[in-house]
């Protein structure tokens, strides 16, 4: 079994507060994973942890075969896993452009990937050079998907991309993640259980920093009664 | 208070055009100075949140060093291209040392206090100060040097372009404040394209505002730390290294504590950490400063403290009106 | 030291780490607690439980008679090096109360106060200022005691003032806003031609004959004046065999004899003393802990219902009343002050110096921290039997004229190397401290122990002589 991501019995601490209670999970290659559950119960946690930026008390977390548990961050990040995090964290001083500049690991494509990221998205070539911080919710959660487009990602990380946007938007971002999604797998946590099944082939449960169920999204609703139990 | 009629021979004497020029270059002069003395400050609060109190004393190493460069080999550069040519080298050499000493302190001493709170970075940076300050009175003893007043020798290798007052239009120039101005606005156009145009610069730039996303993108922000910390240590003696030819400030211990609080000032009412905001300060600093400055020298206001006073005046009133700051954004007090 | 209230629960061993349990406001009353201790004599309960500030006090009191002795003993050269003159306690004594001041808002607050010297520069040209008739109102007769009350008063009012500006900052932005205010005052005394002819290099008193005096105000003979050259004398017992001429009554003749220099260390001493009392007591008060919860979370204090800009209000005028009495004290014995020793923001950063060292976050730490500081300045200076003069009578010639390198000499290396030296192995110290050691000396302890200094002494004496009989 070769997953891409594995994340086995792992421990998360803030400070002292336990989060992460051995919470146990996989994404394969080229597959979309939800992860869902209620506020609180360690989502954002898990992502923290697969990219080392909150790392494991116990437990470990393999990357592409190789153990990544307490390595840095950023070597996290250039074997290939990028991160959509929750609230786009745009750079708001440094222009469109610039944003999605960070993010390509390689210094000497850089014109390379920019021209690939406005193909994708062709709204942001008109904002290349407005800071990020002016632009409305939508086109930031656009630079920051582009973001983990142009880092060559074999995974990513995508928290809460619907959060805060309107329904029309949301239709925007669900396609553009659709697209990304052909390229890399995906462990996409989000509120709205719906898109999260409909953008997901296999979800995980979460609860109280554990994974509690795991299943394929097929025909999969969020009146299941065991399902219900734990999203509300 | 200044009574109506003085008041009115002020201004009389400000619109003379003569004084008008004279005040107007040496504000730029001035701020130049201010500019560079706050460069080093601000790139290593921007990045690392680290406000470093170590900054003064490693600006009077850097007068030192640079002045040390111009002693031994001002024999054999003579004229004023041989002088001026030999003060590049020493300003490359005071670079590089600062450099490469800022590089290992951050990694030897200030690494270590990251996940403190914030506190422990001052206290920490308060103390190399005092080592810093001592280990280099020591050292000069050693040579003979006596280190509370000016270093005269070092003062004497201005080349003479340099030391002389130039008539440019009927108006005293002076030599030096012409190559402050030039060298200033080269050293802030050289920060300016490092921070805008060179993928470190980026790197710094994204690591200032979010040091955690710029990892996760596969920035290393660690590196950075070092690289910034050395480069911020070595502008700073670059600006020491200026400095000790000004007998206005020149080579002595005590210029730590001169250069310290005035950069500390501009680099606040500039905003913390940003580098536009710093040197929009310097101006305004350095125009303040010279025009307080003619304020007293022409007799208007009998206080000679005047330049000094103000200087703190703005802090605490850009503190009092606009914590963040001329150009800083969000997270009032948030280091 | 942050000295524990009389406990009512001594069997659990149960600490009032004030560090540790900051938020949590409860209001014992020290009298309750004692009364329901033990059945013993209240006075000896009380002294019990304050067995380590008695022996700490009993040091202090003893001290310059110690010294005495000991540097006139068989060992008296080796003596005279690392025992710090009784001149140097003085200064220990009123800058440690400053540091005190200090330590009391940066370190229970955590609100750095770099421009702290305000405070110390008020106190201390306050005294001047009204001993040199430049005071309005105020003649330069006025008794010490008022003056140190009134400056102290004077500081709480600047507190208040530069607090309501300060307050809204936090961090790196509350210190600079403080380290501002400080250097405004500090430019302004360095050039203020109302002070004296040459107000850069400071002033001194010059129109008060009589000193000043420490004791209670217009009642001549409980005063006693201080000072480093006109301070009173004072002679305790008889000296039977001087007064009637009869040599044989020398074996009864006992006398003690104190100089200037140690009525006044005792004088300022008990001035600290006291007013070490008063911060610990306010301290270990639902006040000081609700300070400690600031310090540890000041959102989650807000959110328990503290009004936190008030409270730390309250701590900025409290620590402003104290460092002010301590500049007082400063100028009281030093008759002279000069910006560069009072406003100026380093004298803060001599505070900071004291504090981490001796222990931030603790009351009685930055004294020792203090006491460290110019125990050392004295050895490595020339001045007081340090260091140096003992290296030069005991190397012999031959040793200090050896060369170590180039024409390098060993007296020349001592020169260079040790000769006031001190603010170089301070630094190197203070580096040290706040990398490894960053709770000081007794907050170390205090986390050795497992609990305030005072308390645990306390609680082991207790063990000890439990079944004894008083």
């Amino acid at each position: 079994m070769n997953h891409l991501l594995e994340l086995d019995d792992v421990h998360t601490y803030y400070g002292e507060s336990h989060i992460l209670e051995g919470a146990s999970l996989h994404v394969d290659p080229g597959e979309t994973v939800a992860l869902v559950g209620r506020n609180g119960v360690g989502k954002t946690t898990t992502l923290r942890t697969a990219l080392q930026l909150t790392p494991p008390r116990s437990g470990t977390v393999t990357y592409d075969g190789e153990d990544v548990s307490g390595r840095q961050t950023h070597e996290v990040a250039q074997a290939g896993m990028g991160w959509i995090p929750e609230d786009r964290r745009m750079f708001s001083q440094l222009t469109v452009e610039e944003n999605i500049q960070v993010a390509v690991k390689d210094a000497e494509r850089v014109d390379t990937h920019l021209d690939r990221a406005f193909e994708a998205f062709p709204d942001l070539r008109e904002f290349r050079n407005r800071k990020a911080g002016n632009l409305s919710g939508g086109q930031q959660q656009m630079v920051a998907i582009a973001r983990g487009l142009v880092g060559e990602n074999d995974l990513l990380l995508v928290d809460e991309p619907s959060e805060g946007l309107a329904p029309q938007i949301v239709e925007d971002v669900a396609n553009a993640l659709r697209a990304v999604a052909t390229d890399a797998s995906l462990l996409l946590v989000e509120q709205n259980f719906p898109l999260a099944m409909d953008l997901a082939d296999r979800f995980y449960l979460m609860d109280h920093g554990e994974v509690v169920h795991s299943d394929t999204t097929e025909g999969v609703s969020a009146d299941d009664e065991e399902i219900r139990r734990y999203l509300t | 208070m200044i009574p109506l009629v003085s008041l009115v021979d002020a201004v009389l004497h400000f619109l003379d055009p003569a004084v008008l020029a004279r005040v107007l270059f040496d504000g730029l002069a001035k701020a130049s100075i201010y500019v560079m003395i706050a460069a080093g400050l601000t790139l290593i609060f921007g990045l690392m949140g680290v406000l470093n109190f170590a900054h003064g004393s490693l600006t009077a190493i850097g007068a030192y060093l640079g002045g040390l460069v111009m002693v031994t080999f001002a024999a054999s550069a003579s004229g004023n291209v041989g002088r001026i040519a030999l003060f590049f080298v020493a300003i490359v050499v005071v670079f590089a040392l600062l450099t490469a000493f800022g590089g290992a302190m951050e990694v030897s001493l200030i690494r270590p206090l990251y996940d403190r709170p914030p506190l422990y970075q001052i206290l920490l940076t308060f103390g190399i100060t005092l080592v810093l300050e001592e280990l280099l009175r020591m050292v000069l003893l050693f040579y003979d040097i006596q280190p509370s007043t000016d270093w005269l020798e070092a003062q004497g290798t201005r080349p003479e372009i340099i030391s002389k007052t130039h008539d440019v239009f009927g108006l005293g120039v002076e030599g030096l404040e012409v190559f402050q101005i030039l060298l200033g606005v080269a050293i802030t156009a050289g920060v300016w394209i490092f921070l805008t145009r060179t993928r470190y610069g980026l790197y710094i730039r994204a690591g200032s505002e979010d040091g955690e996303m710029a990892q996760a993108l596969g920035v290393n922000v660690h590196q950075a730390f070092t690289v910034v910390f050395g480069v911020g240590v070595g502008i700073t003696g670059v600006a020491g290294a200026l400095l000790m030819w000004d007998s206005a400030w020149a080579a002595s211990i005590d210029l730590g504590a001169e250069v310290l609080l005035p950069a500390f000032v501009v680099v606040i009412v500039g905003g913390l950490g940003t580098f536009r905001g710093t040197v929009v300060a310097g101006v305004l600093v350095g125009f303040v400063d010279a025009f307080t400055t003619e304020l007293f020298t022409s007799n208007i206001v009998g206080f000679s403290a005047l330049p000094e006073l103000f200087i703190f005046l703005i802090l605490v009133g850009t503190l009092v009106l606009r914590p963040q700051g001329l150009f800083g954004v969000e997270e009032v007090g948030g280091h | 030291m942050a000295i524990s209230e009389p406990t009512d629960a001594p069997d659990d061993g149960a600490t009032d780490d004030v560090a540790t349990d900051g938020g949590t406001a409860t209001a014992d009353s020290a009298d309750v607690a004692s009364e329901t201790t033990t059945d013993e004599h209240y006075l000896v309960e009380y002294l019990r439980e304050h067995v380590a500030h008695a022996f700490v006090v009993a040091f202090f009191g003893l001290y310059p008679f110690a010294h005495t002795f000991l540097t006139g003993s068989l060992v008296g050269a080796e003596m005279a090096m690392f025992l710090p003159r009784v001149q140097t306690m003085i200064t220990v004594f009123y800058f440690g109360l400053f540091a005190m001041s200090f330590d009391f808002i940066s370190g229970y607050t955590g609100y750095l106060s770099f421009g702290h010297s305000a405070f110390y520069g008020l106190g201390a040209y306050f005294v001047i200022l009204v001993a040199n008739g430049k005071v309005p109102l105020l003649g330069s007769g006025t008794p010490f005691m008022m003056l140190l009350l009134i400056a102290g008063i004077l500081a709480v009012v600047m507190a208040l003032v530069m607090g309501s500006v300060a307050f809204r900052l936090t961090g790196v932005y509350f210190a600079m806003i403080t380290l501002g205010f400080a250097q405004i005052l500090y430019v302004f005394f360095s050039n203020w031609d109302y002070l004296g002819s040459n107000p850069r290099d400071g002033i001194a008193v010059l129109g008060r004959q009589d000193g000043f005096s420490i004791g209670v105000p217009y009642v001549d003979s409980l005063n006693m004046s201080i000072g480093q050259l006109q301070g009173d004398t004072f002679t305790w017992g008889m000296d039977f065999a001087a007064i009637t001429g009869i040599d044989a009554l020398s074996p009864i003749s006992h006398t003690i004899a104190l100089g200037p220099g140690e009525v006044s260390y005792y004088m300022v001493g008990l001035v600290v003393l006291v007013c070490y009392f008063m911060l610990q007591r306010i301290i270990h008060s639902p006040f000081g802990r609700a300070m400690i919860a600031i310090r540890e979370n000041e959102e989650r204090a807000r959110a328990v219902g503290y009004d936190t800009f008030r409270l730390k209000m309250g701590a900025f005028a409290i620590s402003g009343f104290f460092g002010a009495v301590a500049g007082g004290l400063f100028t009281g014995y030093r008759t002279s002050v000069a910006p560069e020793n009072s406003f100026y923001f380093l004298t803060a950063g001599d505070a900071l110096l004291a504090s981490i060292i001796g222990g931030f976050g603790t009351i009685a730490g930055p004294l020792f921290g203090r006491l460290f500081h110019e125990g050392l300045h004295e050895f490595l200076t020339k001045e007081g039997g340090g260091l140096l003069p003992y290296l030069r009578s005991h190397l012999g010639e031959g040793t200090l004229n050896t060369v170590i390198l180039d024409g390098f000499t060993v007296s020349e290396a001592i020169e260079v190397f040790l000769n006031g030296r001190a603010g170089l192995y301070i630094g190197l110290l203070f580096v040290l401290f706040v990398l490894y050691v960053p709770n000081g000396l007794l907050g170390t302890l205090r986390g050795y122990l497992g609990g305030t200094v005072a308390g645990q002494v306390a609680a082991a004496v207790k063990r000890r002589v439990r079944g004894w009989k008083l």
